[in-house]
């Protein structure tokens, strides 16, 4: 990938608050089938 | 010195799509079967530096470029054959069937190493992906498995 010449490289530094990665869904807990009246 | 920031940087690149068991995966457009990991950083590494990377002076990092413009010109002057790239086209090529190519924004963070064209990153994850050469199963596929935007 041509992203240009090295010469006109400058340095940036990025730290996130939050990194931009979604967070896995949660766990939807198990539930209960209702008991048989 | 570097320039500090917390706003990721947004570049544009192209990834292959392609089956990693039973599962479609994004995978490096240029280093083949360097698979992005889903909801994970993709995190470059170097034989050279290791996690050191990228490094000045070097070719190390994740890239990406500044504009869809340029990623599409790549994808113009693909052949299909790694590392070898033919004449511009005017149109996008069609892209052989079963050989999906995902086009798209990506964000980028930690330490950057930026040029006139694109950028060396640290740090990658995908933000936006278009699909071409797939189908809406894989789109869907790609969407629930990155947690990110697909169009197809």
């Amino acid at each position: 990938m041509d992203i240009g010449v090295p010469e006109t490289e400058r340095e940036i530094e990025i730290t996130p608050l939050e990194e931009p990665v979604p967070a896995p869904a949660p766990v939807e807990a198990p539930t209960e089938e209702p008991a048989p009246a | 010195m570097s320039a500090l920031s917390i706003d990721p940087v947004l570049g544009w690149r192209l990834w292959h799509v392609r089956l990693h068991g039973d599962e479609y995966r994004l995978e490096s457009f240029t280093w083949h079967h360097v698979s992005w990991p889903p909801k994970r950083r993709f995190e470059a590494t170097c034989t050279l530096h290791r996690e050191a990377a990228p490094v000045a002076g070097h070719e190390c990092g994740i890239y990406a470029f500044t504009t869809r413009a340029l990623a599409e010109d790549l994808l113009r002057r693909y052949t299909g054959i790694r590392h070898r790239y033919g004449r511009e086209y005017r149109e996008l090529p069609p892209v052989r069937r079963g050989r999906p190519i995902a086009l798209g924004s990506v964000s980028l963070w930690g330490r950057i190493l930026a040029r006139e064209k694109g950028f060396r990153a640290q740090y990658a994850y995908p933000y936006e992906l278009h699909l071409i050469g797939g189908d809406d199963r894989i789109a869907h596929e790609l969407r629930d498995r990155y947690a990110v935007d697909v169009s197809s």
